[in-house]
């Protein structure tokens, strides 16, 4: 649905040297139905993204999601006791990385050689930090944006509220949780908030937006692929 | 004792772990003890009781300290634990005296053990409890005092203090001298 | 008393996140809590071991629950002790009232216990004639007010000292005052003379050691040493799953549990009881009655995912983590077990007919997982339970959208057209409210990623 990250995500790859391809016949991890409790459905999504992408040569697929890449990583307890699929799903598993931590841990690459003028700071966003142990490279990644000068978030791991279903389930109490977030952002005085989920970054922007607010939100692909010359 | 519902409870816990899909036991490996820190036990001890709002003395002559401390206190019912009063007249003494049987430094507490004495009342409802313990029965650990606990039957009560009573249900904030003793002073008897 | 029922979460939280106050009360005291909690935990730097540790050991536990359950009893009654097994809350209660009404016990004195909540035992104890006296300084202030607790290990925390100060004065007499140093005395004074006049003492458990037969308690007021030392009988009350097998094991709950709790290395006071004193004239309750509770329990074995549920140790530190409590507290979630351990262990305990709202008020943060001394993967249990509650009781239509969804997802045709489909939805059936009412939405752009890579 957010074009430019999977755009800038590309370019960034592409531009550490690595050769992209995108399956087209992709459509999704299967994480809502998941999280809200439909398994068989699910599952049906789940098979589809394991065949397609096992028909791939390619070293490593790689998401711009943290949430996605984390739904990934629990295609094991999707498919657990499952003979057939559960193998399939760990070796697919075992290839799927987050962009920022495909970018450190995997090419050791900490400067794309980006630039982006102006004060920012990160939100961490729950699965990525917590399922995959995401926090140090994107912080890795950003420092090295000539021009950015980066502060630290206060309470940067809180959740942002949003939770897929929740948002919409439990609305008040996910704006009560966002607005701690927007507070936060508010008292740092950035001009962006940068994060690795599109999810996040749609709460967390849809309520900027309503309160008229000029910080921007950015996807870290966004801001990876910003040079000097934008 | 109403032994249908025994027999029911524990057939319920078989028949539901029976039904449970087999998972791989975890062993249970012991973690390795962290001393935190190089200072004597008795020293450690006694800044531990201080950090906890406990009063620490260390001295050769106990007799002395105690009536001191009685003294500055201008107390006159005291209670001690080799010769308690009843549970109902104790309400009414000022000070409760006891020995404790171990101390751990790391914690500043000290172990009071019933089959040793009597000190389930006299530590606790006065408002103001001294113990007394020898500087050779401060252990390091709280492990190292579960190990000693376990050397002989453990007895019907046990009790480990670690301060004066405190409550934080009043917004988190600290209050000293709850239910239990208002003050607790340790006189740790390095004689010998 | 006036309690709020899960079935009606979503209405309670809604409730909750108007009230000024309790939003102010509930914002200092979890925090409060977290930065303790972290700053204990960083004291030990073997922390994490120890969690392993713990978890390891309850694991082993709970796979052989009973003979580890069968122990205990055999080294408890060797010792004096009677034990009595109760399961359900009905049986537990008709238990404790059976042997308080037999011993002619008018007055009852009771420390903090959550599964004594669970069960309701105050109102059977009441209505058996017995006058109930809560002695913890939370529960206390709880039972004047008529409410029930709205946190694991601090019960009154949605009170401000205000409140509190006002209660005090038109409830106990005490002259108007905020001072927390004197309600605390104001509180002790009265119930000095409960605990000299109390037939019965009725305490909860925090460990069972199966290899001694001891029962371990931990506070940090006194009132437990009392409950349990003054009045002639000692009733304590304890889930199955409070056993852990050996007495060298203590070692690494008594760590992890102050710290978790309170952020304290230790709690004022530990009691160890094992049995009855030896000879009539030592101190203590001539007789010591250990009530067993399943209520529940034994069902939650039958998979290791739910299993996991009974290593809780009751700490509270899952409640101070997550955003969902510390926006709406305690009594939302209408259970004695609020936060992320209520959300999973209240439908297991109660019926998921009772509490199917709970599993989906949460964002899957994880936050609790994070600080959880035993490792219970919460989030993993959330989703399990979601996965057993949306096929049977989700909504018609979201079942429905679900199945539909699925569909497209596997259909490349399908797929491209949901697209196109989506952007036009989106300009012409205003989107749910729900998202709208606080937050703008961002509009499905006009090209695809999948459009714009077939021109490259």
């Amino acid at each position: 649905m957010w074009t430019s990250i999977g755009v800038s995500s590309v370019e960034v790859l592409r531009r550490v040297g690595c050769e992209v391809e995108f399956d087209k016949r992709q459509t999704c991890c299967a994480q809502p139905a998941f999280n809200t409790g439909y398994l068989d459905e699910a599952r049906l999504v789940a098979r589809r993204f394991i065949s397609i992408f096992e028909e791939s040569k390619a070293d490593a697929i790689v998401s711009p999601s943290g949430s996605c890449t984390a739904m990934v990583k629990h295609y094991s307890q999707l498919f657990a006791g499952d003979p057939k699929w559960l193998p399939r799903a760990q070796a697919i598993a075992a290839k799927t990385h987050e962009l920022s931590s495909f970018l450190v841990r995997v090419l050791k690459k900490e400067d794309v050689g980006a630039s982006w003028n102006g004060r920012l700071t990160w939100h961490d966003a729950c699965h990525g930090l917590r399922d995959l142990n995401i926090k140090s490279e994107p912080r890795a990644l950003i420092r090295n944006v000539r021009g950015a000068e980066f502060v630290e978030l206060e309470h940067a791991d809180s959740c942002c509220g949003f939770g897929g279903t929740f948002s919409v389930k439990y609305p008040e109490i996910s704006v009560a949780i966002l607005d701690q977030k927007i507070d936060a952002i508010e008292r740092a005085g950035v001009q962006a908030v940068v994060s690795g989920d599109a999810s996040c970054l749609m709460q967390i922007g849809g309520r900027l937006s309503r309160k008229g607010s000029k910080v921007r939100v950015m996807h870290l692909a966004e801001l990876l692929n910003e040079s000097s010359q934008q | 004792m109403n032994n249908s519902a025994r027999e029911s409870i524990l057939s319920s816990i078989r028949t539901h772990l029976a039904a449970s899909p087999p998972v791989d036991a975890h062993p249970v490996n012991p973690v390795n003890p962290v001393i935190l820190s190089q200072e004597d036990p008795v020293t450690r001890f006694k800044e531990s009781v201080e950090s906890v709002s406990g009063h620490c003395i260390i001295t050769t002559d106990t007799a002395d300290v105690l009536s001191r401390i009685i003294t500055d206190l201008k107390a006159r019912r005291i209670a001690n634990s080799d010769n308690p009063p009843n549970a109902h007249d104790i309400f009414g003494y000022e000070v409760g005296i006891s020995t404790a049987q171990a101390g751990i430094a790391e914690t500043g507490t000290l172990v009071l053990d019933s089959a040793c004495e009597r000190h389930r009342l006299v530590s606790l409802v006065p408002p103001v409890h001294i113990a007394i313990i020898n500087a050779s029965a401060i252990v390091e650990t709280l492990g190292d005092a579960l190990t000693l606990l376990q050397k002989k039957e453990i007895s019907p009560a046990i009790t480990f203090i670690t301060g004066p009573s405190r409550t934080a249900d009043i917004e988190l904030t600290l209050a000293i001298g709850v239910h239990g003793p208002q003050e607790l002073y340790v006189i740790v008897d390095g004689s010998k | 008393m006036n309690h709020l029922s899960s079935e009606t979460f979503k209405e309670n939280a809604r409730a909750a996140l108007a009230d000024v106050q309790l939003r102010g009360a509930l914002k200092n005291a979890t925090s409060l809590f977290g930065e303790r909690r972290k700053e204990a935990a960083a004291g030990l730097p073997n922390w994490e071991d120890l969690r392993t540790q713990a978890r390891a050991i309850k694991d082993d536990v709970l796979l052989h629950l009973d003979r580890y359950l069968e122990e205990f009893v055999r080294n408890a009654e060797s010792r004096g002790a009677t034990v009595h097994w109760a399961r359900d809350a009905a049986e537990a209660n008709q238990i404790i009232c059976g042997l308080a009404t037999e011993r002619n016990a008018r007055i009852v004195v009771k420390s903090k216990s959550m599964t004594t909540e669970e069960t309701h035992l105050n109102d059977a104890l009441e209505a058996a004639g017995m006058q109930v006296v809560e002695t913890d300084l939370g529960e206390y202030i709880i039972q004047l007010a008529g409410e029930p607790p709205s946190h694991i290990i601090a019960p009154a925390i949605h009170k401000t000292r205000q409140q509190i100060g006002e209660l005090f004065t038109a409830e106990l007499g005490m002259p108007p005052t905020d001072n927390v140093d004197q309600m605390t005395s104001t509180a002790r004074a009265k119930l000095r003379d409960r605990f000299a006049a109390a037939d019965v003492g009725i305490s909860g458990v925090n460990f069972a050691i199966a290899e001694t037969g001891t029962i371990v308690i931990v506070e940090n007021e006194g009132n437990i040493r009392l409950t349990t030392s003054l009045p002639r009988i000692h009733i304590a009350v304890m889930g199955i799953e409070k056993v852990i097998p050996r007495f060298a094991d203590l070692d690494v709950f008594l760590k992890l549990l102050p710290r978790s709790g309170t952020g304290q290395r230790l709690t004022t006071y530990q009691s160890f009881i094992t049995g009855t004193k030896r000879a009539p004239a030592d101190e203590g309750p001539e007789e010591v009655h250990i009530v067993l509770l399943d209520n529940g329990r034994s069902r939650m074995l039958a998979h290791p995912v739910t299993r996991q549920s009974l290593a809780c140790i009751r700490c509270g530190a899952c409640l101070n983590a997550c955003p969902v409590y510390q926006q709406v507290g305690g009594h939302a979630y209408g259970s004695v077990y609020p936060g992320p351990i209520g959300a999973v262990i209240t439908p297991q305990l109660m019926g998921i007919q009772k509490a199917a709202q709970l599993p989906y008020a949460s964002s899957l943060c994880g936050a609790c997982r994070e600080v959880c001394p035993v490792k219970i993967d919460i989030p993993q249990l959330l989703l399990h339970l979601r996965g057993e509650i949306s096929p049977r009781k989700g909504s018609r239509a979201e079942r429905l959208a679900f199945k539909m969804w699925a569909k497209v997802m596997v259909s490349p045709a399908l797929y491209k057209m949901s697209g196109v489909a989506g952007r036009i939805l989106q300009r012409v059936i205003p989107i749910s409210r729900a998202w709208t009412n606080g937050r703008d939405l961002r509009p499905i752009e006009s090209k695809s990623f999948h459009d714009l890579w077939s021109n490259e």
